[in-house]
């Protein structure tokens, strides 16, 4: 059967395989970037997340002014293949917290609803990519708690129009946002594309270079799959 | 011959632009409240999303329709007239409206507005249409999911208003507006508060492998272990019937799957039918793109006689699985 | 207008010397003051009851009920709607007092102008729609099951305003859903063209229970219906005090006689409604519920 939910086969008629394989690349990268931001620490992570919002409000106000609007409540957004989850509050006090995995996995105290899923198709969640109801067909994103807050948050987020979350995040993640386009411009073997980012990656983003690769190249053992 | 119009559903401003750019000749969609019949959480336009859509619709030919089609509340009729008078004022195209009160309405304070009857209304029969057409000046009908083909013609013969069928989407196995499930269910209604099953009645629940879906504490669905799930749309359950000697669990009522009525497009000429509906104003830009790209496709090529290459839209079907629904007797 | 008893049409395939013993009874026993007769869920099985009709409606004329004849609730077959143009002319041949109550929009078509009764399955949420219908000759309309209290009083408030009375069901599974597809047979593996009739085998209709067991829904035939048996005994004289003239029991396959005495009693004011909904209670085989009434889901009942 055809995944349903994989968009690019559908909708790209241009070289479907180079976007599969650009998306791909990016997912991994942005995870593994994800990754890092807690071994910043809580204040310092706090104040990226919180600078990541405040950019994505400004490019996209009309999604984010009825994020605001929604009764306050917390969404934990758990990649089971990351180190980390996002604890989304919607509401007033409109707020993003990373909570690192523990050995019992994520506290997930506080949360009203739990969307938990691999990376790639979360990331696909929160950029509008995937269909609503696509969602709920596959069981590869499992829901728990109130699902009306996520069927909310997901409707809010694909009415908005071309949200590129790992564009936006790597904007306030310095030379990246230069060599974002360059990425996804040129064809070519996924792993050149990881040359032209360790050069360019900041000295912290560095540092986890190495974890990045092996993520992609799913080499590296003892990460959760 | 004059085409089909194609109808396309949006629920945001993303999946009006999506349907318009993709070929709509036009697009339907309802205020952000509880006067039309998909009152989702985080969907649905401000007056001022309208105002946008009908320029943006508009610059490129595109007609817009809002749906204002629950059934309003009595001792409260204010937000339903208000809504009728705005989608005038915001001079969109027509107006989708079931209630008999609202209807009167309309046709009494903005004469000059073209009104067609929603499927929620349900009339299946030329003596209703009439009805609607003497009493309220409405110019098209939606046609209830009940009949078959030759019924549609049967009923075109007799009457001189326009048709418009739903062709793609989600399938109410029950006539529409006619139905209290979810309401039974949660209290929430599709006529009242224009919802059916709700999301914030909605459960899942794990059990080991298997996957559970309750709607107000109504169990409607268990998925083993890599099943495909669905949402607990009450109709699209799973249930016992009888004593529970038969077979056990059984989609009772209808199987979670998609109408598509692409094969029937000169049987539905045939028939009369003016319009074309796609369902899914709850549904993502993505899906509307995709699915009213390839009806246009579908359209462009039945109006040169040109054999209607099937598209395949299996992705965008919920269970994967597709159906000519109430079209054809089978289904009955 | 003085508040009176009305016995809806029966619903469920009963074999014809069945269904019309049961209105023999009903006409010498019942303290009703209108019977509905007509089958109105499956076009296939009005043949059956044809035959009796004239006997019936003739008996519980001479009993000195009101007899009125429902159309179908469903009509979209040439064949439906012969059937149901046929009904609506045949208002003429009623005794005295006798109406046709519509059940579908085509039917109130027929009917403009002339006195005549909406059924439940019309809907009526609003005075603007009851306004509407009262212009055009309707006499009394039985409103929908899912209706809550407070659009209830608005309605019956304004029906009195505009001279028609209002009903309200409060006994019987609720009406929840009609369709073209036949649910009975669908769970028989068969077809509604070759049904084999297997509704008749389920006087009460067939339950419908959950994957977990929990009891849910009845199936009949085309029409879906609560398993929860609707009972608002005890919310009668609020009801009464809204202006609601009318009370409508919904035939089960129970001793509906003893069911109508009881709500008798407490229209008198003789009776608790609350003491007689515990005892209809113990007569049925599935749970009473209210819950639409008091504006929740109407599985629910609330005390």
């Amino acid at each position: 059967m055809r995944d349903p939910d994989v968009a690019p086969n559908v909708f790209a008629s241009d070289a479907p395989a180079f976007h599969e394989r650009a998306r791909r690349f990016e997912t991994g990268l942005s995870r593994a970037g994800l990754g890092l931001v807690p071994k910043l620490g809580r204040r310092a992570s706090d104040a990226l997340l919180a600078r990541l919002l405040r950019l994505l409000a400004e490019r996209h106000p009309r999604a984010f002014e009825a994020l605001r609007e929604m009764p306050d409540a917390r969404v934990l957004i758990e990649p089971v293949d990351a180190p980390v989850a996002l604890l989304m509050r919607v509401g007033h006090d409109l707020s993003l917290h990373a909570l690192p995995r523990g050995v019992d996995g994520v506290d997930e105290t506080g949360a009203d609803a739990v969307v938990r899923g691999p990376y790639a198709r979360l990331l696909d969640l929160l950029e509008g990519r995937i269909d609503g109801d696509a969602l709920f067909f596959r069981r590869e994103l499992s829901i728990s708690g109130d699902t009306a807050l996520i069927l909310a948050l997901r409707n809010t987020l694909d009415g908005e129009e071309e949200m590129d979350l790992v564009a936006d995040a790597a904007s306030i993640a310095g030379p990246l946002a230069r060599a974002l386009p360059v990425l996804r411009r040129n064809a070519g073997p996924v792993l050149d594309r990881i040359e032209a980012a360790r050069r360019l990656l900041p000295p912290p983003l560095r540092r986890g270079i190495e974890r990045v690769e092996a993520r992609i190249t799913g080499v590296l053992p003892g990460t959760r799959a | 011959m004059d085409n089909f119009e194609l109808i396309c559903p949006a629920g945001t401003p993303a999946a009006l632009r999506a349907a318009v750019d993709a070929g709509a000749d036009a697009v339907y969609l309802g205020f952000r409240d509880e006067t039309n019949a998909r009152n989702f959480p985080g969907l649905n336009f401000t007056r001022q999303d309208v105002a946008d859509a009908v320029d943006y619709a508009h610059a490129r030919r595109v007609e817009v329709y809002v749906a204002i089609n629950t059934y309003p509340q009595a001792g409260n009729l204010g937000p339903w007239q208000k809504a009728v008078d705005d989608a005038a004022r915001l001079k969109v195209d027509a107006v989708i409206l079931a209630d008999p009160g609202l209807l009167a309405y309309a046709a009494k304070r903005h004469p000059d507005l073209r009104l067609h009857l929603s499927v929620q209304a349900s009339a299946a029969n030329v003596e209703a249409i009439r009805l609607y057409r003497d009493a309220f000046g409405v110019r098209r009908v939606v046609l209830p999911r009940v009949l078959t083909v030759p019924e549609i013609a049967k009923l075109n013969a007799e009457i001189d208003i326009e048709t418009e069928v739903f062709v793609f989407g989600g399938l109410c196995p029950m006539a529409e507006g006619r139905c209290s499930l979810s309401s039974y269910a949660t209290g929430l209604s599709p006529n009242k508060q224009g919802v059916c099953s709700p999301a914030n009645h909605v459960r899942y629940e794990q059990r080991g492998g298997a996957l559970a879906s309750t709607l107000g504490g109504f169990t409607i669905n268990v998925f083993g272990e890599g099943e495909q799930a669905g949402y607990p749309t009450l109709c699209k359950g799973r249930f016992v019937a009888g004593d529970g000697a038969g077979e056990g669990p059984a989609y009772l009522f209808e199987e979670p799957t998609s109408l598509n009525a692409m094969d029937l497009l000169p049987e539905l000429k045939a028939a009369g039918v003016r319009a074309l509906k796609i369902e899914g104003r709850q549904r993502g830009k993505a899906y509307i793109a995709a699915v009213v790209r390839a009806y246009r496709e579908a359209l462009e090529s039945f109006a040169a006689g040109r054999p209607v290459s099937h598209i395949d839209l299996q992705a965008m079907v919920e269970g994967g699985t597709q159906t000519t629904g109430a079209y054809t007797r089978g289904w009955r | 207008m003085t508040a009176s008893l009305t016995l809806g049409p029966v619903l469920f395939n009963w074999p014809v010397d069945r269904w019309r013993d049961f209105y023999a009874r009903i006409a010498d026993e019942a303290p009703v003051d209108t019977v509905i007769v007509g089958e109105i869920v499956c076009f296939k099985r009005a043949p059956f009851f044809a035959e009796a009709m004239g006997d019936v409606i003739e008996r519980l004329s001479a009993a000195g009920k009101t007899v009125w004849l429902a159309s179908p609730i469903l009509v979209g077959s040439e064949r439906e709607r012969a059937a149901m143009r046929d009904l609506v002319e045949s208002d003429a041949g009623l005794p005295d007092g006798g109406l046709i109550e519509a059940n579908d929009m085509g039917a109130l078509a027929l009917l403009a102008g002339r006195p005549h009764a909406v059924g439940p399955t019309i809907n009526v949420y609003n005075e603007a729609t009851l306004g509407w219908m009262a212009g055009r000759g309707a006499e009394a309309v039985s409103l929908p099951a899912e209706l809550p209290a407070a659009t209830v009083a608005v309605l019956a408030k304004a029906g009195r305003e505009l001279g028609v009375e209002t009903e309200v069901q409060v006994w019987g599974r609720a009406p929840l859903a009609i369709s073209a597809r036949c649910y009975h047979a669908r769970a028989h593996g068969l077809h509604k063209d070759g049904c084999q009739f297997v509704c008749g085998n389920d006087p009460d209709g067939m339950p419908v229970t959950t994957m977990d067991g929990q009891p849910f829904l009845t199936v009949n035939g085309t029409q879906t219906m609560s398993h929860g048996c609707l009972c608002l005994a005890a919310e009668m004289n609020e009801l009464v005090e809204m202006g609601v003239s009318r009370f409508r029991l919904s035939p089960q396959a129970m001793d509906m006689v003893r069911v109508a005495e009881a709500f008798r009693a407490v229209l008198d004011g003789q009776r608790d409604g609350a003491e007689v909904a515990a005892e209809l209670g113990g007569l049925i085989d599935a749970p009473l519920v209210n819950g639409f009434y008091h504006d929740t889901a109407g599985a629910l009942r609330v005390a």
